[in-house]
């Protein structure tokens, strides 16, 4: 039988493609979506920062201006990375990215209006998270890594350090590139949860990012132990300078547990959560307000 | 997916991957003293062996122009004679024609615990000091095409007559040590020197805005000391150490230990941050002390421990005062004593 120009299997009803293949194409579809939105524009703002930050300390440097000191030690480059990383890459813009894409993976779709064509499909309702959730990775990853790279390739050789401070500096580049698509990925799917199972997800995704993952972490005794911000800030291979204020604020994340205990926690909590996300996609009856 | 999806994506794996590839390249390089490294290890140290303990280096013409060495001169005149009599004797004047100066130690491993070399870059009168050489003894041989004059020294007892030699490795570069040491620095020339040791350039590179400095293995050093047991297990367990100076108006440094782990960095820093409190304690009521004592910081990340000071001009001008009163002091009382006689 031929409709159109379309040739349809004769005598049986077209097959369902697996849940692997339909992510596939939800994530094809949705990627292209995602990139040129114009969540985009703030992606970019937010991943821009540290390059900046970066650039501006170059520049200084440049001029031979004083480099950046500490109690008038000289800080090396890969220490200013480091901070960078551990203080705006997985505080701050990690977490954040989470929040802002997690929960609207299907919250976008039901304020669209537009969930009921993906729901008409014959495919399985958990892969169209599962495709976006990879659409958000693959989205995230692809601007923020390059983003922490290219703050390394500026910060690393910063106080004289030069090139040799990159060669020392790389095994903990990519530790880190490791650690913040980890780090995506496990907020990710914390959120892509939220997202799917509440009403106005974002605002309990920043109430969640700023009351659990950074207050409570703060917290003394076992609550931290509930928190992402627990389990990755164990992964972080930078040490941060020993003195004053700094080390004061380091000495709150000192608690930690061992990188194997962590890789696997994170592990778990990003397939439970990913998994509860796509269970209740599945389950959960949409009601689009008209 | 549309193209400019498919641009992108090419375009970010793409940055990422020629980032990846560079830091490949560059960790596996190392990037001591290459092409692309930091010319900030002077280039006398390709004739300082692999094995030495220490290495030291001084910009002579930085430290003589100071205005830190212009007070210190203005509170003890009388020490310019004994430089005009070794620039008369060797046409050498210290602050005019040699430029810096690098040196090193390597241990033994015999009763003599270690050798060594200077080595001085500047202006020299080959001849002179040649001829120099000759009448106190020295011998003229020919090592690897470099001119060396070797003197061999007394032995006090049957063993091997230690000898000393003066080379000319090239057009304004001279060094002085025991002929063994000058003999391993001529074959260390591009080959196995101090530069194809990762740890002890990585120190050298991190130096900065200094015209003084000393890297070295603190473990080497603590082996050839001849320390009781009881000592050496109460040394902190540092394996590399640098100090590094600025000598201008002032007096600023930073001394560098890298510990064993970071664990051996963290009680360091303890012990060096317990001996400020003291030493802040002490300070009490004496000015110049105290400007010392609060420009001590301690500062380092993991195996790391830095310890950096400023010595301003004041306190260096009450030092050089009271040396002075020193020096004037005893001048009186060595005057007193053959006024007597």
């Amino acid at each position: 039988m031929s409709t159109h120009g379309v040739t349809l299997p004769v005598g049986s009803p077209a097959r369902a493609p697996s849940l692997a293949a339909a992510s596939f194409r939800i994530f094809d579809l949705s990627l292209g979506e995602m990139l040129w939105s114009r969540r985009s524009v703030f992606l970019g703002l937010v991943v821009g920062a540290p390059v900046i930050i970066a650039v501006i300390f170059r520049t200084v440097e440049l001029f031979n201006l004083p480099a950046f000191r500490l109690n008038g030690v000289r800080v090396g480059g890969n220490v200013i990375f480091g901070g960078m990383i551990w203080l705006l890459y997985l505080n701050i813009i990690v977490p954040l990215l989470g929040v802002f894409y997690g929960t609207s993976l299907m919250a976008d779709e039901v304020e669209d209006r537009t969930l009921t064509y993906l729901f008409t499909r014959p495919i399985p309702r958990g892969a169209v998270l599962i495709g976006k959730y990879l659409a958000y990775l693959a989205c995230t990853g692809l601007i923020l890594l390059p983003s922490v790279m290219l703050v390394f390739f500026l910060a690393a050789p910063l106080g004289g350090g030069g090139l040799p401070a990159i060669a020392r500096g790389f095994p903990d580049l990519l530790k880190d590139l490791g650690l913040l698509g980890l780090g995506l990925a496990v907020y990710g799917s914390v959120f892509a949860f939220i997202g799917a199972q509440l009403k106005r997800p974002l605002l309990i995704g920043l109430f969640f990012m700023v009351f659990w993952e950074v207050f409570v972490f703060l917290l003394p005794g076992y609550l931290k132990r509930f928190t992402v911000a627990y389990y990755l800030q164990a992964l972080v291979p930078h040490a941060m300078p020993q003195d004053g204020v700094v080390s004061a604020v380091q000495s709150f994340f000192k608690e930690t547990t061992s990188p194997v205990t962590s890789v696997a926690v994170l592990a778990v909590i990003l397939f439970v959560f990913l998994s509860l996300a796509a269970r209740a996609v599945d389950r959960r009856e949409y009601v689009l307000e008209q | 997916m549309t193209p400019r999806t498919r641009y992108f994506l090419f375009g970010s794996v793409a940055f990422l991957l020629v980032g990846l590839c560079t830091g490949v390249v560059a960790f596996y390089s190392g990037l001591p003293m290459g092409a692309f490294g930091q010319q900030n290890a002077p280039t006398e140290l390709s004739y300082v062996p692999a094995e030495a303990a220490v290495v030291a280096y001084c910009n002579v013409q930085d430290v003589m122009r100071s205005q830190l060495r212009h007070k210190l001169q203005q509170n003890m005149p009388n020490r310019e004679e004994g430089q005009r009599e070794f620039e008369q004797q060797t046409g050498l004047n210290i602050e005019r024609d040699i430029d810096r100066v690098v040196g090193f130690l390597v241990p033994t491993g015999t009763s003599e615990a270690y050798r060594g070399m200077v080595l001085a870059s500047g202006r020299f009168d080959v001849v002179r000091l040649e001829g120099l050489a000759r009448e106190h003894g020295g011998q003229v041989t020919d090592y690897k095409g470099r001119r060396m004059i070797t003197r061999v020294m007394d032995g006090e007892n049957e063993g091997p007559h230690k000898s000393m030699t003066v080379a000319f490795l090239k057009p304004g570069l001279v060094a002085v040590g025991d002929t063994e040491s000058v003999k391993r620095g001529i074959d260390g020339v591009g080959g196995a020197n101090i530069t194809t040791n990762k740890d002890l350039m990585n120190l050298v590179h991190d130096i900065e805005d200094s015209n003084a400095w000393a890297v070295g293995r603190f473990d080497a050093l603590i082996k050839h000391a001849n320390l009781r047991e009881g000592v050496v297990s109460q040394i902190p367990a540092v394996k590399w150490f640098s100090a590094s100076g600025h000598v201008n108006g002032g007096l600023s440094g930073v001394l560098r230990a890298e510990t064993r782990d970071e664990q051996a960095g963290q009680n360091l820093r303890d012990v060096v941050q317990g001996f400020l409190a003291l030493g802040r304690m002490q300070a009490g009521n004496r000015p110049e002390m105290q400007a010392l004592v609060s420009s001590l910081q301690v500062s380092g990340t993991g195996s790391t421990v830095s310890l950096s000071f400023t010595l301003p001009a004041e306190a260096i001008e009450a030092i050089g005062a009271a040396a002075g009163a020193m020096h004037n002091g005893h001048g009186q009382h060595e005057r007193g004593k053959t006024d007597a006689q």
